[in-house]
């Protein structure tokens, strides 16, 4: 609810003082680490003077002239081409309110004033909506896997403004710019970059130019809609904030940061394809982290990780989305999965046969061996029975025998159909195979 | 009866042997207040308030020596449900929520609000004639100013209305009303109180102090206010001492520095010669006194007008009128809101010193003037800790002349700063500072005596400041 979460600090009031949050600091050297960037040891904060009714106190808290991250990359995928993109800075400032435009009336929404949060500022370094998406895409995944944001767009935990200049020649100075804001997601910061690059493309060719100015992308339009044109020399005033003392950032604390950074999302998908994996099955298991976390307990163990990751993006990824739930909240331990991944590898279980127990694997506790066999599903691999069984079937359909004998490969397929009847599907397709191929001899 | 004109240890002993009540103080307190209405001390009473927190309290059991006295507080600090409005109109109708850190712990020491004294609007003014709700007036003579910006509170402790009170000091508003009209005041080291719930002038400056009528009682509310708090960063982490316990101590062999800056001829005589007088008395009581000179101290007002007004540009800014406060009715547009409000509710010297401010921080000005003075600064306050690596204190005259009259002219805004050319170095340095009263001048106004200590040392200003009674 509008207004339920303030205080009167983030209200502004007279006589109040801001905190400097520690945990932020903390996430923001985490960011910067993962981003490549050059730590700050000695910051101080700065107030960034200017009315506006989002700020309280008509100054923003930030981080003007010592940005806690600098000169950093992110490397990023497009086309199969890698690309570093540029960090310029990353700095931590407070948060504005939320206003909403109602006729002449203008409604002001604190909850989220003063919450800190992590700029991130690229140099311009990407050249298209692909780039900028790509960009984001990895920083969003970046920043999630490392605990430092939810990074939901829609929430406002992430949010993106681009900024567009485009010139003639890669040799000529970049032109007037436009910042777009009001992106409600990643994709369509992509057709923000896309749609205005058309824009300014069309008014040079017109001869026309534009002021510098603030856009937003409207998503029911598809396209960009001015907001305002930025006055020449906005003076923030900028200096440095009183209250809050100059942090110093010792080697101790960075490291103590560091520490607590997870393996990020590239090591996982190279290690998931080392372990046989498929690249497109390494990328999806990725994409969701807990899947991802589930894997990598598992990876000092010796199991056929093209089965795991089969069998947990297929079946189990289904059963999840349908029951809103984590692989956690289910009771299928690191060890019961390494069993069923096992049992899968040598054949004991087939596919069809892990839809008919999947329930019962990840709601009890029960080992998976005892599941197999409550549920009379272990396969037939006993070659003495198996053979029993053959040599009858043989017996009975001599002319698929006759058909078989003379070349027609179409029998085969009927007599293996005929061992998976009698077995009740519980025969083990690949020895039963080689045993009736044997037998044929 | 009075009691309020008893010593502090009588008055406790007289609550603890419950012959009087908490409520025979702030009885008292009021009928001093009422008639001494014309000095102009207060802009709002806590009379119902006051009154019945003093019944509440003869339930309880007298714990500390500040229990059940009456304290006026300077209305720049927050006080819940009791207007605060900093002698401004665009406060003038505000109620805070919350109550000040310092304001806490005068409540947890069961002392009673009595109400909130007159100052310059938002503190700046050295003669509290910026106040909105008009001036208060020196008791020794009515006719003169009581200093600013902490005149009220100056005004009350002088009146004998109360013992206690609360000021605040950015460019000396403590010790400059104190020494105009004759009482105790002490600028704690910078980060000793607690800001937080004090409306800022120049953040980087202010600084919470006790304003009393001895320098015992100055002690005793200073135990009562300092302490780390977690809501100002700035607010210092020291252990818990007790002000009081060097007062009496003997002074013998302890080393004294006097700038010539503080006795050259901007001086006037009568000071001068005063301060001489008692430096005798300290050097009969073999203290040892030397002249000498402290680089940067006659550049500190300069710097002190870029940096007090560069801040104070900025942390007005959030009177605006959108969340409380003064506001202007069916403005056009929102700039018309901020214009018509701000314009409507600041007082001349304010709207002056934001103005001032605004432009020292423009563009690149922010790295001429601003930036440069924090540098400069910095030197003043390395010089100034120079001169404790050999010496137990810094001492001169806390003002250049005695309180001048209420209707001297007002119309060069740099006067203002002169008046506080010997206590704005202090606050450059974040030093501790204290004004004790030594003597009167020939029309029978109060001299003042400025203490200034190395940081964190205000126990040994108080030893000290006490010379006076225990030695002459």
């Amino acid at each position: 609810m509008a207004n339920s979460l303030t205080n009167v600090i983030d209200l502004g009031y007279p006589g109040t003082l801001p905190t400097l949050n520690e945990e932020v600091v903390n996430l923001a050297i985490k960011a910067a680490t993962v981003l490549n960037c050059k730590i700050r040891r000695e910051m101080h904060f700065d107030r960034k003077n200017y009315f506006y009714p989002d700020i309280p106190k008509n100054y923003q808290i930030t981080q003007s002239r010592t940005p806690i991250g600098y000169d950093g990359y992110l490397e990023i995928e497009v086309n199969g081409e890698k690309k570093k993109v540029y960090i310029e800075e990353m700095h931590i400032e407070e948060d504005t309110c939320k206003s909403a435009h109602r006729g002449v009336k203008t409604l002001l929404d604190f909850n989220r004033a003063g919450v800190p949060l992590i700029e991130i500022v690229t140099k311009p370094c990407m050249t298209s909506g692909e780039e900028a998406k790509a960009y984001l895409e990895k920083l969003r995944e970046t920043l999630f896997y490392c605990d430092i944001s939810d990074c939901k767009i829609e929430e406002g935990s992430m949010r993106a403004d681009v900024n567009v200049s485009i010139r003639k020649n890669e040799s000529d100075p970049l032109n007037t710019k436009a910042e777009i804001k009001n992106i409600g997601s990643i994709s369509n910061a992509g057709l923000a970059v896309e749609k205005e690059i058309l824009r300014q493309s069309k008014l040079y060719d017109e001869g026309k130019t534009f002021k510098p100015q603030t856009r937003r992308f409207d998503d029911k339009k598809n396209d960009t809609v001015l907001m305002r044109v930025k006055e020449t020399g906005n003076d923030y005033r900028y200096f440095p904030e009183p209250d809050i003392p100059y942090v110093i950032l010792t080697d101790e604390m960075i490291e103590e940061v560091r520490k607590t950074i997870p393996m990020l999302p590239d090591e996982r998908r190279k290690i998931y394809v080392e372990k046989g994996i498929s690249e497109v099955n390494a990328k999806k298991i990725v994409q969701n982290r807990q899947l991802s976390d589930y894997i990598n307990s598992l990876l000092e163990d010796d199991i056929n990780f093209k089965i795991a990751s089969n069998i947990l993006l297929g079946d189990i990824s289904a059963y999840l989305n349908k029951n809103e739930k984590s692989i956690t909240d289910t009771t299928l331990t690191k060890e019961r999965f390494i069993e069923l991944v096992k049992a899968y590898d040598e054949n004991i279980i087939t596919s069809r046969n892990l839809k008919d127990i999947l329930t019962t694997v990840l709601e009890s506790t029960k080992s998976i061996k005892e599941i197999i066999k409550e549920q009379g599903i272990e396969n037939i691999s006993n070659d003495d029975e198996l053979r029993k069984i053959i040599k009858n079937i043989i017996d009975n359909n001599k002319e698929s025998v006759e058909d078989y004998k003379n070349g027609h490969d179409r029998a085969i397929k009927y007599l293996m159909g005929q061992v998976m009847k009698e077995t009740k599907g519980k025969a083990n397709p690949r020895i039963a195979n080689e045993l009736l191929l044997e037998e044929l001899k | 009866m009075k009691y309020l004109n008893k010593d502090i240890k009588e008055i406790n002993k007289l609550l603890k042997e419950k012959k009087i009540k908490p409520i025979d103080l702030v009885e008292e307190a009021f009928d001093n207040i009422e008639k001494n209405k014309d000095l102009n001390a207060y802009i709002t009473l806590n009379k119902e308030e006051a009154i019945k927190r003093a019944k509440e309290l003869e339930n309880e059991e007298v714990d500390n020596i500040l229990f059940g006295l009456p304290i006026a507080i300077k209305d720049n600090i927050v006080t819940e449900d009791l207007k605060t409005t900093c002698a401004s109109h665009i406060l003038d109708n505000f109620i805070p929520i919350y109550d000040a850190t310092v304001v806490k712990k005068i409540k947890e020491k069961n002392m009673i609000i009595i109400g909130k004294t007159n100052m310059d609007e938002f503190a700046m003014g050295s003669s509290s004639r910026t106040s909105y709700f008009s001036a208060p007036h020196n008791p020794w003579n009515k006719n003169k100013i009581s200093g600013g910006s902490s005149g009220g509170s100056a005004t009350t402790i002088a009146a004998r209305d109360v013992l206690f009170a609360l000021g605040s000091d950015t460019g000396g508003s403590i010790r400059q009303p104190a020494s105009y009209t004759g009482i105790v005041g002490m600028k704690p080291t910078y980060g000793r109180v607690s800001r937080f719930g004090l409306v800022a002038f120049a953040s980087s400056l202010d600084q919470i102090g006790p304003m009393t009528r001895n320098v015992y009682e100055n002690a005793l509310l200073l135990n009562a206010i300092v302490g780390k708090d977690e809501k100002d960063l700035t607010s210092a982490n020291k252990d818990d001492e007790d002000f009081t316990r060097l007062i009496g101590k003997d002074i013998k062999k302890m080393k004294i520095a006097v700038p010539n800056f503080f006795m050259s001829e901007i001086v006037n005589d009568e000071i001068r010669n005063k301060v001489k007088e008692t430096i005798k008395v300290l050097e009969k009581n073999d203290v040892k006194v030397d002249y000498i000179d402290v680089k940067y101290i006659d550049n500190a007002v300069t710097l002190y007008q870029i940096i007090a007004m560069g801040e104070a540009s900025s942390n007005l800014a959030r009177f605006d009128g959108i969340r409380y406060g003064h506001s202007y009715e069916n403005p056009k547009n929102i700039d018309d809101l901020y214009l018509s409000t701000r314009s409507e509710g600041f007082g001349e010297e304010v709207k002056r010193r934001i103005m001032v401010g605004s432009y020292l921080l423009s563009g690149e000005n922010a790295k001429v003037y601003y930036n440069k003075a924090l540098s400069i600064r910095d030197d003043m306050r390395k010089e100034l800790k120079k001169v404790f690596d050999k010496y137990d204190f810094i001492i001169g005259p806390t003002t250049t002349t005695t309180a001048y009259n209420l209707d001297d002219p007002m119309d060069d805004p740099r006067k203002s700063f002169m008046d506080d050319v010997l206590v704005i170095p202090v606050n450059m340095a974040g030093l501790p500072g204290l004004n004790i009263p030594i003597g009167f001048d020939s029309n029978n106004m109060p001299i003042g005596m400025q203490i200034i200590g190395n940081s964190f040392e205000e126990a040994k200003i108080y030893q000290l400041a006490s010379f006076n009674i225990y030695l002459q």
